[in-house]
């Protein structure tokens, strides 16, 4: 086995890894600082890839698109937790349902507007070779996408007043509330940042994964599947199970198929499930 | 009320009006469907067919969800594949025999059982939380649906074409022989109707059998269930892979009615259907799910499809948000409260009366408790130097103790003493890390909460843990029934403990209505079902009023008697009257071990009790 091969196959595998970290991180910040599941996470990432299109048709530059189509669906997120999650707090599978209801008419209504097919948004892609082998440097500069998001993000939670808080709140609720935490001002805060990250997703990828109405499910069975393989513990738990899930699910799917892909990615996560059944970072005494 | 009636009430939760039995309602709204089948336009009863069919989807999601308390979003997953193994038999075995259904339906029940216990085993059996268990069963919905739109394969004469879907499935055949004819329409939705109301009846004899209530106990409060003595993973997974079953049969039937299956039998709008159904008719209770099927379908017949535009999929996503939002008892709940506010108003006043009454326990009833269950053994409860750290803090640090019959034991601390940990390694809710825990000669270390209590361990949380849906008698007799298996005995008991514990006139009361102390009462009551040799029991006075108390206190001594009782309390004056040997915790560790008035003269167990002196003093 030669070297160039290797490093291609190690490179392909963090780069996949890393899209399914950027893919799965906002599902894993709302899971782990508010205890819910966002079923219309893929259509949420739908929905920032859709804004980000949107920006730069009309002539924004691509990277303030970026930042524009997170805002956006930021934005779209917290109306959504006003309107739906607020009133279902508790309740987790109806919560479960009611996201359920919400990724079905995203998706229609994606079709109905946008039909079923976009068009790229053309950005040159250009390539690296490494030895006999070249790789899309897009894909490359995705590990190094990740690795910022995961780094801010840890920035966000430890350093900042929001972080703090909405980590004490998920620690104990009441005491949170009793020192005067105002959890709901949290929540949609908390969810407005997940859905700013699955919109962030959805536009960082769009050059390498084109906006269809039907992108969400090409990710949702994955980020689902690692995130509760990874436990409440956001950070760390989904880097490590995101990264190593991600990294398998690649390899197979180089092998075969990228169903046998999800098939392994699931047998793989219920074997985790059945030894670690909060997921792995269910008994962690780290908190992030 | 006859003896009859007596024992039918107890896994009957609302009596039906008008005298019916269980199963009237059921038979008689089958007859009408049959009767109607002869009349109706052949257009109506083909369409109508595969509403019945969805309401059969929809109750095996009920079972596991409104009865069972989990939320499968992988009913269509044992639905079609279901479908696809009973066609699939169908398509190769018919020929041998003419008729169709004795094919198709047995094997996609078998199918259905079959992979709901493998997804179950893991569910359950990993004792995996709600959100897990939810997302897994979804995911693998979504992996069958993707998975089989590129699969394709050839069993037999048939074939499975991936995204071109499986043709020439069967119809319906019930003669036997080569020249068998399918079922018209009409017939064809008589065969279902019936088949269903036979489905629904089995379900419902099951339901109102003990094993009903078991599931209903373990929807309420898994936790206390397994306190009881019952090994909930079991009975979680024989009802789903029972709901895999009936989903089967559902998908069997679907495939025979549409002759063609295709991958999006496993589409999430599929899937999405199905607790559209459950919410529209009625959660748990598993008439719901027919008629939400029928009204969903019926209104967009009704609608004629064209009203929509083919936006099903954006309408019904619409309808499940505001369903969940604002409509959570569906038809069949509305239906029930109207009926309750005319007709039960009169009952709620005059059961209202018995509220306030203060307890006084029977003794004599006590030994009436006892005679089939301590059979004398005398077993002894004890921990060998038992350890347990989470990380930096040690609760339980090192505890060796022998609990016997004869003398209460009290375990008392400050807060965060490590009493509460240290009871949990008892029960089994934490595995120490070192040291033994023994029950008699048997070491019980690793074994679960559930086993412990079926050696005969009984445990009463500090929290009074009753199932508050269900009456007091049924609290009792569940508890009962945990050790005895026997209706009959079961009976017996619970009716015993309600007289010991003056609750006679509370029985049909649901356990949500008792007020603080009587569902103390209730839960010890719960813990003396079981017949227990040793019994721990975590601040029982809590909540209670001065004379609770003294009864209280006489209870536990009485118990103390012939079995080992150990009580963990905060509430020192009622430790002075248990006139028991006493244990100090102090940071995980036994710090003294004395009788209660030379523990009151020692300085040190004040100052960890208190405090450092000086505030002794101050204050």
């Amino acid at each position: 086995m030669e070297l160039d091969y290797i490093a291609t196959v190690l490179l392909s595998s963090l780069s996949s890894a890393s899209i399914l970290l950027i893919a799965t991180i906002g599902l894993a910040v709302m899971f782990g600082l508010m205890g819910v599941i966002n079923l219309a996470h893929g259509e949420f990432i739908m929905f920032g890839a859709y804004a980000a299109l949107f920006a730069t048709q009309i002539g924004i530059p691509y990277p303030i698109a970026v930042i524009f189509s997170c805002l956006a669906t930021a934005v779209f997120g917290g109306l959504v937790e006003r309107l739906i999650i607020r009133r279902l707090y508790g309740r987790i599978f109806d919560t479960l349902l009611a996201t359920w209801g919400l990724s079905l008419v995203l998706y229609q209504s994606a079709v109905l507007i946008f039909g079923s097919v976009t068009p790229g948004i053309g950005l040159p892609i250009s390539n690296v070779q490494i030895g006999d082998y070249s790789l899309s440097s897009y894909l490359l500069f995705l590990i190094v996408v990740a690795a910022f998001l995961i780094a801010g993000l840890y920035w966000l939670l430890t350093k900042t007043g929001y972080g703090i808080t909405a980590r004490a709140a998920i620690q104990d609720r009441e005491t949170a509330s009793a020192i005067g935490i105002e959890s709901s001002r949290i929540n949609m805060i908390t969810f407005a940042l997940g859905s700013g990250l699955a919109g962030f997703a959805g536009a960082i990828l769009l050059p390498a994964i084109p906006a269809t109405p039907n992108m969400g499910f090409a990710y949702v069975v994955k980020a689902f599947l690692a995130v509760v393989a990874a436990g409440p513990v956001t950070l760390t738990g989904t880097v490590v199970v995101g990264g190593m899930l991600g990294a398998i699910g690649n390899i197979t799917a180089s092998f075969w198929t990228s169903v046998v892909g999800d098939f392994v990615f699931f047998f793989l996560t219920i074997a985790i499930l059945r030894i670690f059944p909060l997921g792995i970072s269910g008994r962690w005494r780290m908190k992030l | 009320m006859n003896e009859e009636n007596a024992l039918h009430s107890r896994f009957e939760r609302k009596e039906w009006p008008f005298g019916f039995a269980w199963w009237m309602p059921a038979v008689l709204v089958a007859a009408v469907f049959s009767l109607a089948s002869f009349w109706i336009d052949p257009y109506l009863a083909y369409v109508g067919t595969s509403w019945v069919i969805f309401g059969l989807l929809g109750l095996s999601l009920d079972l596991v969800w409104g009865r069972g308390g989990l939320l499968s979003l992988g009913q269509t997953a044992f639905y079609g594949v279901g479908g696809y193994i009973g066609s699939i038999a169908a398509i190769n075995l018919a020929p041998l025999t003419g008729n169709t259904v004795i094919w198709a339906l047995p094997f996609g029940a078998v199918t259905g059982l079959i992979l709901a216990a493998f997804v179950g085993w893991f569910i359950f059996y990993g004792r995996m939380g709600p959100f897990q268990s939810c997302i897994l069963t979804y995911t693998f919905t979504l992996i069958l649906w993707t998975g089989s739109i590129s699969y394709t394969t050839k069993i037999g004469n048939a074939v499975v074409g991936g995204d071109n879907g499986m043709s020439n499935i069967p119809g319906f055949v019930l003669d036997f022989g080569a020249k068998a004819a399918e079922l018209d329409p009409n017939m064809m939705f008589l065969f279902v109707v019936l088949v269903s109301a036979v489905v629904f009846l089995i379900v419902q004899a099951i339901v109102r059998l003990p094993f009903g209530l078991i599931i209903d106990c373990i929807r309420i409060d898994s936790v206390k269930t397994e306190l009881l003595g019952y090994d909930i993973r079991k009975f979680q997974l024989v009802l789903f892979m029972f709901s895999g079953a009936v989903a089967g049969i559902a998908g069997a039937m679907f495939g025979a009615w549409a002759n063609y299956l295709n991958p999006s039998i496993f589409s999430v709008y599929e899937a999405l259907l199905v607790p559209i159904y459950v919410l529209v008719g009625g959660l748990g209770t598993l008439v719901g799910p027919f008629i939400g099927a029928l009204t969903v379908g019926g209104l967009s017949f009704w609608l004629g499809g064209g009203a929509i535009g083919g936006q099903t999929t954006l309408v019904m996503g619409i309808c499940l948000i505001l369903l969940v939002l604002f409509l959570r008892k569906g038809i069949v709940g509305g239906l029930q409260l109207a009926y309750g506010q005319l007709f039960r108003r009169s009952a709620m006043v005059s059961d209202a009366k018995a509220i306030g009454s203060a307890v006084q326990i029977n003794f004599d009833l006590l030994d009436n408790q006892r005679t089939d269950s301590a059979d004398g053994s005398g077993l002894t409860l004890q921990t060998v130097d038992v350890l347990k750290s989470f990380g930096g803090v040690t609760p339980v640090d090192h505890i060796s103790q022998t609990f016997e019959p004869g003398r209460v034991r009290c375990i008392i601390g400050p807060n965060g003493a490590g009493k509460s940990s240290y009871l949990k390694t008892c029960t089994g809710a934490y595995k120490p890390d070192a040291g033994q825990v023994l029950l008699g000669d048997r070491d019980i270390t690793k074994i679960s909460s559930f086993q412990r209590v079926n050696l005969g361990l009984g445990i009463k949380m500090q929290k009074a843990q009753v199932f508050d849906e269900l009456t007091v008698q049924q609290n009792l007799w569940i508890a009962a029934y945990s050790q005895q298996r026997d209706r009959e005995k079961a009976d017996f008991t619970s009716d015993n403990m309600m007289k010991m514990l003056d609750m006679s006139d509370l029985a049909a009361r649901p356990a949500s209505a008792l007020s603080h102390g009587e569902q103390q009462w209730l839960d010890i009551g719960m813990v003396l079902c079981l017949s227990p040799d040793v019994i721990l029991l975590d601040e029982p006075a809590a909540g209670m009023t001065k004379n609770e108390r003294l009864q209280l206190s006489k209870l536990v001594r009485a118990l103390a008697r012939t079995s080992a009782v150990v009580v963990v309390e905060h509430d020192m004056d009622f430790v002075r009257t248990l006139d028991a040997e006493v244990t100090v915790l102090h940071q995980g560790a036994v710090f003294a071990q004395a009788e209660i008035e030379e523990l009151q003269k020692n300085d040190q167990v004040l100052e960890i009790y208190l405090g450092r002196r000086k505030s002794v003093r101050d204050f």
